[in-house]
């Protein structure tokens, strides 16, 4: 049965993304042609509407290519909702989703999606689910329907869940033999404790407690209308989807009570400095890392203009000293990640074994400089340009404008952020950048976490504090 | 060019609703300077896509300066004698985009994407570093250290090391332009001269051995006309002649193990040579690539993954680039963790099975059909971005001389027949066609470090 809509359709403009901040010049040579006037992003249309079991839908009707984005996402659904002795399951429940419903089995599936031209994924974040969904333009409803059936009624058949499980241990040993995988995973529990926000990564245990029977308990808890939000863009008219969002979704109905939000992370944590042995290692794999800020927090815009300035894209001064001055690392980077409770902030870079010591003295000392030294204004313009203007970037594409939109509502930022962001930018000025250098980038207050060749490195560390090699 | 007409005229109607139809608008102009300039306008979203595709790559790199071409790429961002180390990048960041750079063995790109604000900005930047260089000594060993830190970072201290696309080719090839590391050796990059860069800047980044690509929102008239403004006044500069690197299909199969010290789950990359750019063979050949390993509905993956259980997953290469994007011997690779319970030999055979299948009956024709539904998608998906676009244009024209070839391969992959899929099975993907590096751990040394480029670089 068929259930009317509740709300009428509201337009809400998500306003203009104006790019202007200011002139930028940076042309020291005579005839380089200065950057032309700013122009000004149409306003995106969405078209919002909450159905009557609570679930959001945003329409974003698009002229683009011919082909329609679905993104549902399902707060409350992610790692943070994985119990201690379970990390990573959120990331199982995901890869599970599309291994076979009450209507088809994991190959059907898959071929049915490969039949529309498109493809159905799912990944866990800290805070929620995303079932992502694409397809040609013309096969826009039964993506729906697909995407309807994978949400609301995957079957975890045994055989696929024991195959998933052996895979996933396998995958796991692959992971653990990159050092990335593990100074991350070392990282996240020393930012966040026992907090879920560092539940990222599984564990050989938590794989193996993982059943069929589990997972279908985990589904019914985490999956519900309402608190979840369906974004559909592409070459479609709103009425369109919501008829078709309306059948696929509207007799959907929650379970029990709703999850309750997990609690704030701990705003400081002590500095931990650990060295993680891998024997034969050609480079050093270093991290710094501290709590960070929620999104909803008025630091969230100076913050991540500061994680730019300080290592946020090439020109940042992290990456412009240690690999275009110092020539030690392909790349380095520093900054903010914000979610709904809390946040990180984390940094790093590898370097070859004999810079390891040198690299993180830069870290150190610019980190430092952020947060004691205003930042001069040619710098800041440029910093300012270059965030309004990869945001604009990171929109033009459908599938990036509604990622950007379902991440913003998933970290509790407002539906009207992304036109606010630009002018809230223009604000900011140097002294708030150095403020939020001086709380967030602390050299005194991050961790330490080195993965790499005890032999060569360990030495060069001793300057940074005592480090201990955690046994497994 | 050569081959294609005998398919367009036997056109198929599309598999997809006339609804899903996109053609992009394409012009091109070439300058007296023999720069080929390629527009295509799009005024959804004020930002442009802009690509120069230099038409060298690594199988042109000079003998005993393995990895070179590279190393030139990295340089051609530390400045010019009007746009010192440093500007090229803070003027990208400044304009609000981001720039990159890719080699490739038959082309070298470079990308950016800004706000339409900074398109002629960058016009002028990538005008003034097709000039000239700063050719300075101080750079050239900065970004020596940087691409040793990349060759670590994504080679010696990372489990398999990239031999799917280093290792294959080496096994896989004879000629030193097809098999040598594009990476390059420490040594090689080392022996790198300030006279090494000048020449290949003479030789092969002049305007006629470029295409210059812009995509977004500009009208073909201004693109046009701004790329004479910066661009016509550069002189054409001579060319050395091509080698002949061209090789045939290999008749006897190639087998090879390897140690990995970093490696914890054995791995295998099972590669085949493709049908040459432009040949009646490539469109399908592109479809068999997709129905083998074109994600969870695939051959490979239900018959290796799911079925025998013996695979982790299944990933398909083309060499570097892409079934569309090469102009010599290629790869058509097949890379897979396997389990530790099984072994190589069991996970060719699977897939010599798997490919035998089609050779012999053709592909299930529902499959067929899904495949090609889903590469018409994935090419127009690849097309949305606005540098992405610019890019595979400027990619398309210079290795067929022709960026309307993006207008017509989804034709081409639309008028793919069964049995056009068996025949290039049975002809391109026979056993005998094979070069296979099985990957196996090697239990880490207890005290010394065993250097770990010896599993990278057997």
């Amino acid at each position: 049965m068929k259930r009317p809509l509740t709300s009428s359709a509201l337009c809400a403009a998500v306003a203009v993304l104006a790019l202007a901040t200011g002139p930028a010049r940076a042309a020291p040579a005579s005839d380089m042609p200065p950057f032309g006037a700013d122009k000004p992003l149409p306003p995106l249309k969405v078209v919002r509407q909450t159905l009557p079991n609570g679930l959001q839908l945003w329409v974003l009707p698009r002229n683009g290519p011919p082909r329609v984005d679905a993104l549902l996402v399902l707060r409350g659904a992610g790692n943070a909702a994985d119990a201690a002795d379970r990390p990573g399951q959120a990331g199982l429940l995901a890869e599970m989703l599309s291994e076979g419903t009450q209507q088809r089995d994991a190959r059907a599936l898959a071929e049915a999606v490969q039949a529309l031209g498109g493809n159905l994924g799912a990944a866990a974040a800290a805070d929620g689910m995303l079932l992502s969904a694409n397809a040609l333009a013309s096969k826009a409803e039964a993506l729906l329907k697909l995407l309807a059936e994978v949400a609301r009624q995957p079957s975890f058949p045994e055989k696929e869940v024991a195959l998933v499980r052996e895979n996933a241990l396998q995958s796991l040993k692959a992971a653990q033999a990159t050092p990335g995988f593990r100074a991350d995973g070392a990282l996240q529990r020393a930012i966040f404790g026992d907090h879920p926000y560092g539940r990222t990564q599984p564990t050989e245990a938590s794989i193996n407690a993982t059943t069929a029977e589990g997972l279908r308990a985990e589904h019914a808890r985490r999956f519900r209308p309402d608190r979840a939000l369906l974004i559909v863009a592409g070459r479609v008219t709103p009425a369109q989807v919501q008829g078709w969002v309306r059948a696929a979704f509207g007799d959907w109905k929650a379970q029990g009570d709703a999850l309750p939000e997990p609690p704030a992370p701990a705003a400081s944590a002590t500095p931990q400095r650990l060295l993680l042995e891998r024997p034969g290692s050609v480079q050093a794999t270093v991290r710094l890392g501290r709590p960070g800020a929620p999104a909803r927090t008025p630091d969230y815009v100076a913050l991540r203009l500061a994680s730019t300035v300080l290592g946020g894209g090439f020109t940042s001064r992290i990456n412009l000293n240690l690999r275009e001055e110092k020539g030690y690392t392909y790349g380095a980077s520093a900054g903010a990640r914000s979610f709904r409770q809390g946040g990180s902030i984390v940094g790093g870079a590898d370097v070859r074994n004999e810079v390891t010591g040198a690299a993180l003295q830069e870290f150190v000392a610019e980190y430092r400089r952020i947060g004691s030294e205003l930042v001069p204004a040619d710098e800041l313009t440029l910093n300012k340009r270059y965030l309004a203007g990869t945001t604009l970037l990171g929109i033009q594409q459908q599938a990036g404008l509604v990622g950007t939109l379902a991440r913003n509502w998933l970290i509790g930022l407002p539906p009207g952020f992304l036109g606010e962001f630009v002018p809230r930018l223009q604000r900011v000025g140097a002294e708030q950048v150095r403020a939020m250098g001086a709380k967030y980038f602390a050299p005194e207050t991050q961790s330490i976490v080195v993965v790499g060749d005890k032999a060569a490195v360990a030495e060069q560390l001793k300057a940074f504090g005592d480090f201990v090699t955690p046994t497994k | 060019m050569r081959f294609f007409s005998l398919i367009l005229s036997a056109l198929l109607p599309l598999a997809a609703a006339a609804a899903d139809d996109w053609p992009i608008p394409i012009e091109v102009r070439k300058l007296d300077n023999g720069l080929t300039v390629v527009v295509s306008p799009d005024r959804s979203a004020p930002v442009v896509g802009v690509s120069l595709v230099y038409h060298v790559g690594m199988r042109l790199e000079p003998r005993g300066r393995t990895g070179f071409a590279h190393l030139f790429e990295h340089l051609m961002f530390q400045g010019t004698p009007k746009a010192p180390k440093g500007v090229f990048d803070k003027v990208t960041s400044g304009a609000g985009g981001w720039n990159n750079g890719s080699t490739r063995p038959d082309f070298t790109n470079y990308i950016e994407a800004v706000p339409v604000a900074g398109l002629e900005t960058m016009l002028w930047l990538e005008a003034d570093r097709m000039k000239t260089l700063d050719f300075n000594p101080e750079t050239l060993k900065n970004q020596q250290d940087v691409v040793k830190e990349e060759i670590r970072v994504n080679v010696k201290n990372s489990p398999y090391g990239g031999f799917m696309w280093i290792d294959i080719n080496q096994l896989a090839f004879d000629k030193w332009e097809n098999n040598h590391d594009g990476y390059g050796s420490f040594e090689d990059l080392d022996r790198a001269s300030l006279d090494d860069v000048r020449s290949f800047h003479r030789d092969f980044y002049g305007p006629n051995n470029a295409v210059l690509s812009i995509a977004g929102d500009v009208t073909p008239a201004r693109a046009f006309a701004l790329a004479q403004k910066y661009f016509g006044g550069i002189p054409k500069r001579a060319v050395p002649p091509r080698t002949d690197f061209s090789e045939a299909l290999l008749e006897t199969p190639r087998r090879l193990t390897q140690p990995d010290a970093l490696a914890q789950v054995p791995a295998l990359a099972a590669g085949w040579r493709m049908p040459d750019r432009g040949s009646p063979d490539q469109a399908p050949m592109a479809v068999l690539g997709e129905l083998l390993t074109g994600g969870n509905a695939s051959t490979l993956y239900q018959g290796l993954v799911k079925g025998r259980e013996i695979a982790l997953g299944i990933e398909g290469l083309y060499g570097l680039t892409s079934p569309w994007e090469y102009a010599g011997p290629t790869l058509f690779t097949v890379f897979a963790m396997y389990k530790p319970n099984s072994n190589a030999d069991a996970v060719l055979a699977a897939m010599d099975e798997e490919i035998a299948k089609i050779a012999k009956a053709g592909p299930d024709t529902a499959a067929l059909q899904r495949v090609k539904t889903r590469m018409l998608a994935d090419w127009y998906n690849g097309l949305e971005g606005f540098v992405e676009r610019a890019d595979t244009l400027a990619r398309l024209q210079t290795l067929w001389g022709d960026a309307g070839v993006a207008r017509r391969i989804p034709q081409w992959i639309a008028a793919v027949s069964a049995a056009d899929v068996q025949r290039v099975a049975a002809r391109y993907l026979a056993p005998q066609r094979r070069a296979a590096i099985d990957r196996q751990p090697q239990p880490a040394a207890p005290i010394a470090p065993p250097a770990a480029a010896s599993g990278a670089k057997p």
